[in-house]
């Protein structure tokens, strides 16, 4: 096994044309992390990706892997392995021929060949399949012979391009469990590009958010999900309530005024923040009972009216007028659960350490 | 509610279909079959195949005819293969010119040219005028087969040309991209993953120039090499007659080639269902050329570009010169060949009109008919017209010919007494046959990207299968159907091997005829020429509006999705 390489994106810009689709990149990627790109399709997530195998020329900035910069580098001598979305077998060849590829690009003796071949065929599982071509194996088949391809040339990074867009659901999750433990075992850097928040949150160290070209937040994915920076991170990393106002100082504590939701107490807001802010909660950590129940454990109490609700399975999610606005809460499900239909008047509860206040 | 499997007029129109292939197609060829291979007293023999390899000049023939085919298919593709790895390489503007070259070969037939490049590269042509007082010495570009060689090869490289382009664009970029990231580049990468991915094109831009090739009876007969199959068939049977069995052998010889060749190309399709796995993604990466190296493609395209455009610059030489001979230009321009073809042939013209109009319109009806019986309807074995219909593919003009002055002789047509085989029905009837596989694909095309479920709404909205079909189906075909109609009366108007053979008299005779006719001698080249022009500005015209009127339906079609 090879030694652990760090990547590092200083300053890069990127433009075709007139249409500036990477801006001020800056990113480290510690030796060994699986770490993921994510963001909206647009996001310049790909462009990044293929930067890095060398596809994309950048217009400034520098890209260093173990400390070198390989801004310079053509694809072919940067040893960088890059598994491609739509896997890119090369139908004239057997399974056996496209793996073998990178390494009699190496002109590597064919003992040496032969060995690896068969080694990183058995590590994906299709010891048998060799012989087959390309179209006569499945989706997710096929998905393996791309990750064996690439991890035959012992790459010192591994870029993986939406790799499990292609497969249905079920086999999706699967997928991301072995595609994990692939990467433990062989310990190699790897980067991977998704729009799929959960994919991204459940398998990945850190993630990267891209939108509109420029890195919006990169952090662990339970950072992204308790403390989004902004407007864009709340909503793109699962679902939030937002409501814009005015926090400033007052007794007890910081004070968050708003048209929709009027006066509430945030304890626990930074005082540095005051000025024109957005709240942001999720829904489930609304908790809704019948109007006029005794308050359960204080916190910030709304009256409203449901509206529509949605069964999920694990959770019913409503929909409450408050006021003019709307709010959605998740209530857990289980059998006997109380449930509110559409008209019932019901009296919302949120702790005010639940609520998130962001720069507007 | 179960629906029956097809409906009374569907299988009434089927049928219609099948006797009309039956009768047209499969008997006639059948027919040719069956008297190369039967004795005088109908028993099987191979004794005609025998006496003809006994014929030293047949066996010459036959290699002749090979050789030729083979080096027109090595020299077209040497002028192809740079040509479309430069246009789907690199980023430069001679692709817009490249693409035109490719329906010269439509616009203009061979033999045509054939004349006009002797003229200009033959042993006192032009160019070896020019080398001889220049440099002291001449090449025999046309000399003998060479000629032959050389005129087949530059008219039919567009076909390797277009289909070698189309298989080159279709490679994804990660095809490339993934060699590239596991550590190939330059020589390596296109020898052992792009050219391996647009070998299926290759080919089957190779096999049809092949059979083309082979089929060709017009070159060589213009260029008196009389030596080869299909001009030895035609002469067999012109000056033998009709009862001499070497023409059907040789007719069963060049199906045997055609369907070899077809089978190639079919072969190197398979098992390669590349499209499954090539889905989204976008071509290969284009490359900028430098200042020096452009200036080195420019030059060299231009020069690929004038000596392609040279039989068509040669005929309208001649078809402007006085007197044309041992000399690298006319010595003086006139009008009189086209006045001599306006007194001699507008009748020319006109049958043209008539023969191929009709049978292009018989090639619609019957590739809309068609193409609905098998994509939509559940009519058993209606997959068998379609297999009747292509396989016309297979079937030389010449072939075709023989077949039918064999099969229909004696037979009068019906309220006259004119013999069928001296009327121009068999012309006709002929281009009609040969141009179906084509206006069939062009209709099944139509057909396939119309959604069952635009038919469906209209039944829902109470219209029967009539009015469907009427309202919706052939409205929304109509492009399909128009391209289908333009290609085949284009390439009917300048068909050669079966008019030879199927016209009876002068007064039937179509342009491609006279256009030969007037070849013959010396003194008919200026107004054999001015005809050629005449046909080359009709078909030109039409191939002009087909893409016209394809490009606007194209933009059409995607605003509506």
């Amino acid at each position: 096994m090879q030694d652990k390489v760090k990547v590092e994106a200083r300053n890069i810009a990127m433009s075709y044309g007139k249409t500036q689709v990477l801006r001020d990149i800056n990113l480290v990627i510690e030796p060994g992390e699986f770490f993921a790109l994510l963001g909206p399709s647009g996001s310049g997530k790909s462009t990044l990706l293929r930067l890095i195998a060398g596809f994309n020329q950048a217009q400034s900035g520098r890209l260093l892997i173990d400390g070198e910069d390989i801004s310079r580098v053509p694809p072919w001598h940067r040893n960088v392995g890059m598994v491609f979305q739509n896997y890119a077998l090369w139908p004239h060849m057997t399974v056996h021929e496209n793996v073998a590829f990178g390494l009699e690009e190496r002109r590597l003796p064919n003992s040496v060949i032969e060995r690896k071949v068969a080694a990183v065929l058995e590590l994906v599982g299709l010891k048998e399949f060799g012989s087959r071509r390309p179209s006569q194996l499945s989706g997710g088949q096929q998905q393996r012979v791309a990750l064996a391809r690439t991890i035959a040339i012992e790459p010192k990074v591994l870029l993986l391009d939406e790799p499990l867009s292609n497969l249905d659901a079920k086999l999706r999750v699967h997928m991301r469990v072995e595609l994990l433990a692939l990467q433990r075992k062989l310990g190699v850097t790897t980067i991977f590009v998704t729009h799929d928040q959960e994919e991204a949150l459940s398998i990945s160290d850190r993630v990267a958010v891209l939108d509109a070209g420029v890195i919006q937040q990169i952090g662990t994915p339970v950072e992204l999900f308790d403390r989004p920076v902004n407007r864009f991170i709340a909503n793109f990393v699962g679902t939030a309530n937002m409501f814009a106002g005015s926090l400033r100082p007052g007794a007890g504590g910081m004070v968050f005024e708003s048209a929709a939701l009027g006066t509430l107490l945030l304890p626990g807001a930074p005082a540095a923040l005051a000025g024109a802010v957005e709240i942001a909660f999720r829904p489930h950590v609304v908790t809704l009972v019948e109007a006029g129940t005794a308050p359960g454990g204080g916190g910030i109490r709304l009256k409203g009216t449901v509206a529509a609700r949605e069964f999920l399975g694990e959770f019913i999610r409503y929909v409450v007028t408050v006021g003019a606005n709307e709010i959605v809460a998740d209530q857990a499900h289980y059998t006997d659960a109380r449930k509110f239909e559409p008209g019932d008047a019901v009296d919302l509860g949120i702790q005010p350490e639940q609520i998130r206040v962001l720069r507007a | 509610m179960k629906r029956a499997a097809f409906t009374l007029p569907q299988a009434a129109v089927a049928l219609l279909i099948a006797a009309f292939l039956i009768v047209f197609l499969v008997l006639p060829v059948g027919t040719v079959i069956y008297v190369a291979f039967a004795d005088p007293d109908g028993g099987f023999t191979l004794s005609h195949f025998s006496s003809f390899f006994q014929l030293s000049l047949m066996r010459e023939s036959f290699w002749n005819s090979l050789y030729v085919a083979t080096l027109s298919v090595v020299f077209a593709s040497l002028i192809a293969l740079p040509l479309a790895y430069f246009t789907v390489r690199f980023q430069f503007r001679g692709a817009l010119a490249i693409q035109t070259l490719g329906v010269l070969p439509l616009i203009m037939p061979p033999f045509v040219g054939a004349v006009a490049m002797q003229l200009i590269f033959g042993r006192s042509g032009s160019v070896n005028l020019i080398l001889n007082d220049w440099f002291g010495f001449t090449l025999p570009i046309m000399d003998g087969l060479n000629g032959v060689i050389f005129v087949e090869a530059l008219h039919y490289f567009p076909f390797i040309l277009m289909n070698l382009v189309v298989a080159l664009n279709n490679i994804d970029s990660a095809m490339e991209e993934s060699a590239q990231n596991l550590g190939a580049s330059g020589f390596r990468l296109f020898r052992r993953i792009v050219f391996p991915l647009a070998m299926p094109g290759y080919v089957a831009g190779a096999s049809l120039v092949f059979v083309k090739v082979f089929d060709d009876l017009g070159t060589p007969l213009v260029l008196h090499q009389t030596n080869m199959l299909a001009p030895q068939a035609y002469l067999r049977i012109t000056s033998i007659g009709i009862e001499d069995p070497v023409g059907y052998v040789i007719s069963v010889l060049m199906i045997g080639f055609s369907l070899f060749a077809l089978w190639a190309s079919a072969l190197a399709l398979k098992g390669r269902d590349y499209a499954s796995l090539q889905r989204g993604g976008s071509s290969l990466a284009k490359r900028t050329l430098t200042q020096w190296q452009s200036t080195l493609a420019y030059g060299w395209i231009a020069c690929v570009l004038l000596l392609v455009l040279s039989p068509h610059i040669g005929i309208l030489l001649l078809s402007f010169g006085k007197v044309w001979s041992f000399s690298v230009l006319p010595d003086s321009f006139t009008l009189e060949h086209y006045a001599t073809v306006a007194q001699d042939s507008p009748h020319m013209v006109w049958n043209t009109m008539l023969y191929c109009g009709l049978a292009a319109l018989l090639d619609v009806i019957l590739g809309t008919a068609i193409a609905y019986l098998i994509l939509r309807s559940r009519l058993p074995l209606r997959q068998s017209l379609d297999f009747m219909a292509s396989a016309a593919l297979a079937i030389p003009g010449v072939v075709l010919a023989i077949g039918y002055l064999r099969t229909f002789r004696g037979v009068e047509m019906p309220f006259t007494d004119e013999l069928l085989t001296s009327s121009w029905i068999l012309i006709m009837l002929a281009y009609t046959i040969r141009r179906l596989p084509y206006a069939l694909r062009s209709c099944v095309a139509a057909l396939q990207q119309m959604h069952v479920s635009l038919e469906e709404a209209a039944e829902n909205l109470g219209a029967g299968k009539r009015r469907t079909i009427q309202r919706i189906v052939v409205p929304l075909m109509a492009g399909g159907i128009l391209a289908g109609f333009i290609t085949s009366f284009m390439t009917a108007a300048v068909e050669l091997s079966a008019t030879l053979m199927l016209t009876a008299s002068q007064t039937n005779a179509p342009m491609s005829y006279g256009i030969y006719l007037y070849m013959q001698s010396a003194a008919g080249r200026g107004p054999g020429a001015a005809l050629g022009v005449l046909a080359v500005l009709m078909v030109a015209l039409g191939a002009y509006l087909s893409h016209r009127f394809l490009r606007s339906r194209a933009t059409a079609l995607d605003q509506q999705i």
